[in-house]
């Protein structure tokens, strides 16, 4: 069937494209306009605008984490309803099935997961599978875990293995891409270490926090996995981590990277209370670092709960917990730290992070390389998505919401010197284009002929909340999933992930090392096709070597 | 077959508060139960669920601090175990928790086992072992070894026994990695709590946690999964649409005794293991019996007979060497018996038929 949306202006950066025109969909992709042929379908999309569906690149939805979250704070949809924030007063709101149709209804089509534990990348999986309609992928976590550490013991380092064992994981647990979370830091607090440095080293395995990101790099980049290493590094959330962040994207030295929700490292110690923003100065290591891709991490005023595998800062951040209640989970490789937070607009700390993360989007000169995020839940719950494109793509609500903050804040802030307003195809960049360039999902963030036909269609209006709140219209995959906001068609998604070859010599070493130390079996965790039973769940994106 | 699924469809379409019970099934099978239970507007309670409702509500209440038994096992360097529970439902657990070989451990401590009113067991070789027990009862002996350790004042006549106390507390403060082990089905809910107050004392200065004894019948498996399904564990009502749990109101025998449930689902259908249905659940309330075993059920009973999970076909379940969800392959080859999941969803097919008709 021949499908056309009719009219609408087609906003399409990845093809250079900011025009009215039409756009046809067939069996399930995009096409060509075919010669002499009719429509089967016609949607007049006049006056609205079209973009390809969005893509989340950071966004906890699933797994043993997001599930202790949900055990720690049930509660967490009725206080963040009860505040005003757009999410339906019921705990199965954050629930797999709504988290999908929440998602849908905003425009997204696809969305990565970026915590999978390699042990538990079946309930992952599990859960993934029980969100409909969009796409999905995760990133699985290594770095902290002891076989890597073994493999990268000071002195005596095995590259080839570390080749083979981070190959063997992403095959075995049908993950994307590699996430590294606070390289050693982890392993360093169950030593009883309370802080930890990029050139700190591991204790009993004297490999750096350094030292561990570099070696991933170089692996990832060997086993061609398009996705680069997703790095959350040392000391988030740290007054004066601005130079760790730095550094970091020094010591990167030309190797590609993925800094997760850089806004958390975008802090200075300056001024009276030793917190300022940092932005300018990572802005302009970003830019300098072509290499490097970011996502924000942007923070807004309210309730949630940030979900961790950087138990060592979550352990720390217990103290702030509100309400007073938390989880410091230890387990292989990171564990998890879960603490609830409620982000105040009256506080000096919360109001700077909230103007950092904007300022982060605003000083960047290539957006290509900093996508759109808020860390979901950890800087505010991906409901709010609309409120803070409103913010980007509109300074007089900016200056609306910056004329509420403590005085404190708002004089040591730049944000209020910066006039730009993002543009609807620069909103397509960070929140579609960019995400799948990086991903390496090329399939999908654009409309030219054999893309996907994730569509999402919006009534343009000054009010940008509203604007993206509720879709006119979503296609998934070339089926009309959307309108006017709600879901009409609840389908189920592929999960993607790739497939590196090893030496199968690394699956008797990783069984000998689970059997002696875990008396566990490799096999209990290794997901295959049946943890979900919806047909062709899974679809492989190539590596390139 | 067909009759009975029929007949299911007509007594589960007609109750007003169906009670979905046992639930000793796979991951697959709890996701169906909770799709049904939805649908129907019922409860859903897993036959043990009494541990796992106890740590959800302290959960809830004031946080947790798990270890997975892998961490234990490499790295505490004290071991507090409470109770019978944990060597209960788990007879090798020491030799788990004391292996020969392990990774690097933080601190130079030699490992050291706290026994906390418990039978006299065998203790592993070349690890010292402190009893704790005289005369006081468990939740006092928990709550003097957590006033020791947060080095309170408090008075016992048994000299030995506060003798013993101090220092196991002392030798708490000077642990790299404390873990305290139980089964919250053995322990009262303050019990629960006193323990938690002292691992966040402790966490001050060191490195503590807790491993809780999972629950048989991959009660923790099936807990997972409603949590991620509806934001809510065992013990949850759908009556009102939008869940809503209570360890009280809302637990399967409870419901059946005092006639407020009007129909049982009851699920027994896991290898190796056995749910042993509510008291006189069987009587009066009319039930459909999924299970993998023999049942004696009332003429009016529907029964279905369905393959047992990691026997008759794969099956994810909670597996606690890896603390978390693992797949086991079925251990006696391809069977043509349906899952609890096939049974559940046809079940709910048909309902949907009838109500369009
Ligand atoms: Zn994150």
């Amino acid at each position: 069937m021949l499908v056309q949306l009719k009219g609408g202006r087609v906003i399409d950066p990845a093809n250079n494209r900011d025009a009215v025109g039409d756009v046809y969909v067939e069996n399930g992709r995009i096409v060509e306009k075919p010669a002499g042929r009719k429509p089967d379908e016609v949607h007049d999309v006049s006056g609205k605008i079209v973009m390809a569906g969005a893509i989340d690149v950071h966004s906890h939805i699933a797994g043993t984490n997001v599930t202790l979250g949900r055990q720690l704070m049930p509660e967490l949809p009725l206080i963040a309803a009860a505040e005003g924030q757009p999410i339906l007063p019921s705990t199965a709101a954050w629930g797999a099935y709504a988290t999908g149709l929440r998602y849908a209804e905003m425009g997204y089509t696809t969305v990565i997961e970026p915590a999978m534990i390699p042990t538990h990348a079946i309930q992952a999986h599990k859960e993934m599978a029980s969100i409909p309609v969009i796409d999905v992928a995760g990133l699985v976590v290594l770095g902290n875990d002891d076989y890597t550490l073994n493999l990268l013991r000071k002195g005596k380092a095995k590259s080839d293995e570390l080749k083979d064992y981070v190959a063997w994981t992403l095959a075995h647990s049908k993950a994307l891409g590699l996430k590294v979370i606070n390289a050693g830091g982890s392993e360093a607090f169950k030593f009883n270490a309370r802080t930890f440095d990029l050139d700190e080293e591991v204790p009993e395995y004297g490999v750096t926090s350094r030292g561990i990101v570099e070696a991933m790099q170089k692996v990832v980049a060997d086993l061609g996995v398009p996705h680069p290493p997703h790095v959350h590094t040392n000391n988030l959330g740290i007054a004066g981590n601005v130079e760790t962040a730095v550094a970091t994207l020094e010591a990167t030295q030309g190797h590609p990277i993925h800094l997760a929700h850089i806004q958390f490292y975008g802090y200075g110690n300056e001024g009276d209370k030793g917190f300022s923003s940092g932005a300018p100065a990572l802005m302009e290591a970003i830019n300098k670092h072509k290499n490097a891709t970011v996502d924000v991490g942007q923070v807004l005023f309210g309730q949630t709960v940030t979900i961790s595998g950087d138990i060592l800062r979550q352990f720390d951040g217990r103290r702030a917990a509100n309400p007073k209640k938390w989880v410091i989970n230890q387990a292989e490789g990171n564990g998890t730290g879960v603490v609830p937070y409620n982000y105040k607009r009256k506080s000096f700390v919360n109001a700077l992070q909230w103007a950092i993360g904007l300022e982060i989007f605003l000083l960047a000169d290539d957006l290509w390389r900093v996508l759109f995020s808020t860390d979901h839940p950890n800087g505010a719950l991906f409901t709010r998505y609309p409120e803070i494109f409103h913010l980007l793509m509109d300074r007089d609500e900016r200056a609306r919401w910056f004329d509420s903050l403590p005085e404190a804040s708002r004089q040591v802030s730049g944000l209020a010197g910066i006039s730009r307003e993002l543009t609807l195809s620069e909103l397509a960049i960070i929140t579609r284009a960019a995400p799948a360039k990086v991903l390496g999902m090329t399939d999908r963030g654009h409309l030219a002929p054999g893309a996907v036909a994730d569509v999402a269609v919006y009534t343009d209006q000054k009010n940008k909340t509203k604007m993206f709140a509720a879709a006119d219209l979503v296609f998934k995959s070339g089926n009309v999933v959307v309108r006017k906001g709600t879901v009409v068609d609840v389908t189920w998604g592929h999960c993607f992930h790739v497939d590196p070859g090893f030496d199968s010599q690394i699956n008797k070493r990783v069984c000998s090392f689970y059997d002696t130390y875990y008396g566990a079996d490799p096999s209990w965790f290794g997901v295959t096709e049946t943890v979900s039973d919806h047909p062709d769940r899974f679809a492989t994106i190539r590596c390139a070597s | 077959m067909d009759s009975a699924l029929d007949r299911a469809a007509d007594l589960l379409a007609q109750a007003r508060l169906p009670v979905f019970g046992g639930l000793f099934t796979d991951v697959n099978g709890a996701a169906a139960a909770l799709a049904l239970a939805q649908k129907l507007g019922g409860v859903i309670d897993h036959a043990a669920s009494s541990g796992t409702s106890k740590a959800a509500r302290v959960m809830r209440e004031t946080g947790s601090t798990p270890a997975s038994l892998g961490e234990v096992r490499n790295r505490a360097d004290t071991v507090v175990l409470i109770g019978d529970g944990p060597r209960e439902r788990d007879s090798k657990l020491l030799e788990k928790l004391f292996p020969a070989k392990s990774l690097p451990r933080p601190g130079d401590n030699k490992r050291e086992l706290i026994v906390i009113r418990a039978k006299k067991g065998k203790t592993p070789k070349g690890v010292r072992t402190m009893e704790l027990d005289g005369k006081h009862a468990l939740p006092d002996l928990v709550a003097l070894l957590g006033a020791a350790a947060r080095e309170l004042p408090f008075e016992v006549r048994d000299a030995a026994l506060a003798k013993k106390v101090l220092s196991a507390g002392k030798r708490l403060r000077e642990s790299a990695f404390v873990v305290f082990v139980y089964d919250p089905a053995e322990l009262e809910e303050p019990v629960l709590h006193t323990v938690l107050e002292t691992v966040r004392h402790l966490v001050k200065s060191t490195r503590a946690a807790t491993l809780s004894m999972s629950a048989p019948g991959n009660g923790d498996g099936v807990n997972l999964c409603s949590i991620w399904t509806c934001g809510l564990p065992m013990r949850t009502s759908f009556a009102g649409g939008a869940p809503e749990n209570n360890m009280w109101a809302f637990e399967a025998e409870r419901l059946l005794k005092s006639g407020e449930a009007d129909a049982l689902v009851w699920i027994d259908a896991l290898d190796g293991a056995e749910a042993s249905p509510p008291t006189r659940a069987f009587r009066g309330i009319p039930a459909v019996v999924l299970s993998s075993k023999p049942v004696k059920a009332g003429r009016d009973d529907v029964v279905i007979e369905v393959g047992a999970a990691a026997a008759d076909h794969d099956a994810e379940i909670y597996l606690p060497p890896i603390a978390g969800i693992g797949v086991v392959k079925a251990s006696s080859g391809a069977s043509k018996k349906p899952t609890v999941a096939d049974v559940l969803k046809e079940i709910g097919a048909l309902i949907d038929k009838k109500g369009a008709a």
